[in-house]
């Protein structure tokens, strides 16, 4: 497997690139980390770990028939095996004996359970010989862990599997050395004798320079005759200085040996567990004390300056971080991620510093945050958090909240995560500090900014200079809108189950927002304001009962200078970070992460692919760029029906769009982008249009008029078929703008995606269907309230929508 | 590590109630592999008791064993010994070594457990071990008068044992222990 170079840290390039073993060895501290350690100093550092864990083992793991020096008469009465006293050595014995009947057991379930955890290459044997480390390591604390349970060994175990496949990948690599370059490693016993005397003198003489042994006569047959060990590479070199049985410490130091494996295993196991006097120590998670707590407490933090909105509502929701963060920290994300995937994370974790990097007076808020190990944890925990973000936000229920963060996506994409991980880690280490309230406020404007840069730009240097409107500009629009809103808000506690479903809703409308495929980006070009401004009215009207839970703390997000400002007020509230600069990757990373964030909260359904939108016919010129960006922005889940959901809406809402402008166009100046649209479809599709107004607008004003009754369920409920219809009118009209479109774009890849769109568009009927059933039955209950006319305005609008989808999804199953 | 106890003579409920508390206490299920008992129980629920101790029993028949059934000798294999179980009312006379000896010569084991003397016993004899655990309750024997309740735990691990001795003197749990090593080959006896 290759080694990870991802977020290789900014300082100087790391020793041993292909051997992580070695690599975590130094990270860890158990070798000396100092670039200038020689090979010798770091086998004489192998060789004494190795000897501090021969002699404990032997101590902690009774053998009783060992001779004890030490010669005195045991105390029978307390030292035979029926003893009752818990001190007596008998009873550790038995208590070890029951502990290793746990393990073994769990070792199996381990296997048996996790084929994907972990690789064949692992095989059990190998584990249970490494086994004993966790229980040597747990005699050594055994104040501490006098009630090690099963679970606490289990943990120990998923922290130790990574460090022995690793240091078995490193024997794997030296193997492979070894076979390239036999001649090396040849013995002295190897030679026979004639060959002996002939070469002794070459012996010694090779041997002074660098160790190496006598090159055999009659080498195998192609392989490179090295004469000496500096005409190797430096990697295979160090490789063969590491190994070397000669070398310093003899044996005992080679670096990578297999008859140690035990010892090298539980060295890296130790001093992870004991932070290497740094300031990140596994133990204390496993022990029952605060620091749990307060690293749990940690992530809140540093989640809720990120991300305020996921950090209130999970907080609403009542969801404690330690119920997730024990679980993902006590094996460092062991069960969340694939194997491979743990081994990058572990990577980049190790290589962070576990040393204090604030100074040392200065009060501190966390302690974990103090090293960049620590913040790094964190940071990666926050980042989990945020790629779960849209499904977070959608649950109503701690239960399904926990569920959902329990079961974190297997696949999901690590280079991002992992560079979000790093942005946040500064951010983290900043934040940190305990400052005066002044400074305070002063740095919270400025993490703002820095925070908005660099959740976009997923590197620390982002400082290029913000974009052209002002903070506080935004900030104004926000505050007008919320005072608009305020007044038309209702109680809170019925908005919020309702919001919050509908706002789920939206955030999969709002995800929906422009994601065309680069495909069919092409032309997609919009600029009808006028439209758009009708448009975002209705939205804004439903966003209102949303915005209750979007507090002021959203200045998170700075706005593009691409946005055309005034027939946007009413929407300029939300702030968004497009980086439309020339860079492409940039651009993507950028709205990836925007998007990310902005979209899928509730408040920027409409806005964000509004000003996508705008931005998108802004930029005639970067278009299908731009297009693309947008069609990235929008991924934020690796959900794949979401993303296909996505997909589908986004082109539709596109189409709906572009449909939109082909109709009110009429009376407007600006030109068409070049899009040939018939002219036929234009008036059914009209008709839709009128239809899909009316159902925003009555949704919307649904949403106003729900005024504390307990329907919310069931409105919500209404609301949920509104969308969908309001998305299966989407995706008809999308469709039929598809057909029209085949001929202009003329894209095979738009036939994928149109296949894609049927297959989902079934889901969605299936959806629709019984959350149709669902209504029938309660609006028959129901008769008195306003929403009842709107559901049933609703189930027939919807009943026809439907039937026009299956003709739809018909016509597209075809193709 | 294999844990062998050899316990026998309890008389219950004809000379004795029960076992001592100590001993009762001490003797605990899960930490004992194979207990060996040399007989006279004497009724079932006495060996249902033992049975609870540890799932692998052996009972050799005393004279005064309500179950019938119990056989004279027994051999079993512990790891790398030979294990003889007799009760010893046959062997006369009564806890002479040299006949103990012929005993085990004739089952060709590396140690002997016997029993009937009531009295705690441990030879070292020819390359093999002979062991008497006492009487457990320390019931009355017609041979002996000073009887302490006794039994012995053995500690089999590889070519050798450790072998624990536990009495009750004056109340107190007394330990002692003792090592044999087996020699690596042993000849059989003939």
């Amino acid at each position: 497997m290759e080694p990870s170079m991802l977020g290789s840290s900014s300082t100087s390039q790391k020793r041993f690139p292909k051997l992580r073993g070695v690599r975590w060895r130094i990270d860890l501290g158990v070798l000396p980390s100092s670039l200038s350690a020689s090979i010798d100093d770091l086998r004489c550092a192998t060789a004494d770990a190795r000897r501090r864990y021969a002699s404990l083992r032997r101590r902690m793991l009774m053998d009783f028939h060992l001779p004890r020096a030490v010669d005195r008469s045991p105390d029978l009465t307390m030292d035979n095996p029926l003893s009752q006293n818990p001190d007596s050595t008998w009873s550790r014995f038995f208590k070890n004996v029951e502990l290793e009947k746990l393990i073994d057991q769990d070792l199996s379930q381990l296997h048996r359970a996790h084929d994907t955890y972990m690789p064949n290459y692992v095989e059990e044997n190998v584990i249970i010989v490494v086994s004993p480390a966790p229980r040597v390591w747990i005699s050594t604390r055994q104040k501490s862990f006098t009630n090690a349970d099963t679970n606490t060994v289990t943990e120990m175990h998923e922290l130790l599997t990574p460090l022995v496949y690793v240091l078995l990948v490193d024997l794997d690599h030296l193997s492979q050395v070894q076979k390239a370059y036999e001649s090396h490693f040849s013995e002295f016993d190897e030679m026979s004798f004639s060959e002996l005397n002939q070469v002794s003198d070459n012996r010694f003489r090779r041997s002074i320079s660098g160790g190496m042994v006598i090159e055999k006569e009659g080498n195998q047959n192609g392989i490179a005759k090295v004469h000496s060990i500096d005409e190797l590479d430096p990697d295979t070199k160090e490789i063969l200085l590491l190994s070397d049985s000669y070398g310093a410490e003899g044996e005992l130091g080679v670096l990578l040996s297999e008859r140690f494996l035990e010892h090298d295993a539980y060295s890296m196991f130790d001093s992870l567990m004991n932070g290497a006097r740094g300031v990140v120590a596994m133990a204390d998670l496993f022990s029952s004390s605060p620091v749990v707590f307060e690293v749990s407490s940690s992530f809140y933090y540093l989640l809720s300056m990120v991300d305020s909105t996921l950090y209130s509502h999970l907080v609403e929701l009542g969801v404690e971080p330690q119920y997730f963060a024990l679980r993902w920290l006590r094996v460092l994300f062991g069960r969340e991620f694939d194997f491979d995937d743990l081994l990058m994370i572990w990577d980049e974790l190790f290589s962070s510093p576990n040393s204090i990097c604030i100074d040392k007076d200065a009060k501190y808020r966390f302690k974990i945050l103090c090293a960049p190990r620590g913040a790094f944890i964190a940071s990666m925990a926050v980042a989990m958090l945020l790629h779960l973000r849209s499904s977070l936000l959608a649950t109503e229920n701690a239960t399904f909240c926990l569920q959902r963060i329990l079961s974190f996506p297997k696949n999901p994409d690590m280079k991002i995560l992992l560079e979000k991980a790093k942005s946040l880690e500064i951010l983290a280490i900043g934040s940190n500090k305990l400052l005066s309230s002044s400074q305070e406020t002063s740095n919270k404007n400025k993490l703002a900014i820095t925070r908005g840069y660099n959740l976009s730009s997923g590197s620390s240097s982002a400082r290029t200079p913000p974009n052209q409107v002002p903070d506080s500009y935004w900030e104004e629009k926000w505050n007008l809108l919320h005072k608009t809103e305020e007044t038309m808000m209702r109680s809170d506690g019925f908005l919020d189950s309702s919001g919050m479903k509908f706002l789920g809703e939206r955030s999969i409308l709002s995800r929906t927002a422009s994601h065309p495929s680069p495909a069919d980006g092409g032309g997609r070009k919009n600029k009808h304001f006028s439209v758009r401004h009708k448009l975002l009215d209705d939205f804004s009207q439903d966003i209102n009962s949303v915005v209750e839970h979007m507090n002021s703390k959203q200045s998170n997000f700075l706005v593009s200078n691409n946005i055309e400002s005034s027939p946007l007020e009413v929407n300029a509230g939300n702030h968004f970070m497009e980086e439309l600069n020339d860079d492409n990757n940039f651009r993507r990373v950028t709205s990836d992460r925007t998007a990310e964030e902005t979209c899928l909260s509730g408040e920027c359904s409409s806005i964000f692919f509004i000003a996508t939108h705008h931005s998108l016919s802004k930029n005639k010129d970067n278009d299908s760029d731009k297009s693309s960006i947008t069609s990235n922005s929008c991924i934020c889940d690796n959900d794949q029906e979401a993303s296909i959901m996505e997909e589908l809406c986004c082109r539709s809402y596109n189409n709906q769009l572009v449909r939109d402008d082909e109709v009110v166009s009429a009376a407007n100046d600006e030109p068409k982008s070049g899009q040939e649209f018939v002219s036929d479809d234009g008036k059914p599709l009209t008709s839709k249009f009128q239809w899909f107004w009316k159902f925003s607008r009555s949704s919307a004003e649904g949403n106003l008029e729900k005024g504390g009754n307990q329907e919310s369920e069931r409105s919500s409920a209404a609301e949920n078929t509104k969308n969908s219809c309001s998305t299966t009118t989407f995706v008809q009209t999308s469709n039929s703008q598809d057909v029209s479109k085949r001929g202009d774009v003329g894209d095979n890849k738009v036939l994928g995606t149109l296949r894609i769109l049927g297959q989902s568009m079934l889901e969605n009927i299936q959806v629709i269907e019984t959350v149709f059933q669902q209504d029938r039955v309660q609006s028959l209950s129901l008769e008195s309230f306003s929403n009842n006319i709107l559901g049933g305005k609703g189930q027939a609008t919807a009943v026809s929508a439907l039937k026009e989808l299956r003709k739809i999804s018909s016509l597209l199953c075809e193709m | 590590m294999v844990l062998v106890l050899a316990i026998g003579d309890l008389h219950i409920p004809h000379r004795a109630p029960d076992l001592p508390a100590k001993f009762k206490s001490m003797l605990v299920p899960g930490k004992i592999q194979h207990i060996l008992c040399t007989g006279n129980l004497c009724i079932k629920e006495v060996h249902d008791y033992l049975k609870s101790l540890s799932p692998d029993l052996h009972i050799t028949r005393g004279e005064y064993d309500e179950d019938v059934r119990y056989p004279e000798n027994k051999t079993l294999m512990i790891g790398q010994f030979k294990l003889g179980l007799c009760h010893g009312h046959q062997i006369v006379p009564w806890g002479d070594l040299d006949s103990l000896a012929m005993l085990q010569r004739q089952l060709d084991v590396d140690i002997l457990v016997t029993g009937h003397t009531h009295q705690f016993k441990a030879y070292k004899h020819e390359g093999g071990v002979v062991i008497n655990p006492g009487s457990a309750t320390g019931a009355y024997s017609s041979i002996t008068y000073d009887v302490n309740p006794s039994f012995v735990l053995m500690d089999i691990d590889g070519l050798r044992v450790v072998v624990y001795v536990y009495e009750l003197i004056d109340g107190e749990v007394k330990v002692d222990k003792i090592d044999f090593k087996k020699t690596a080959t042993t000849q059989s006896a003939h």
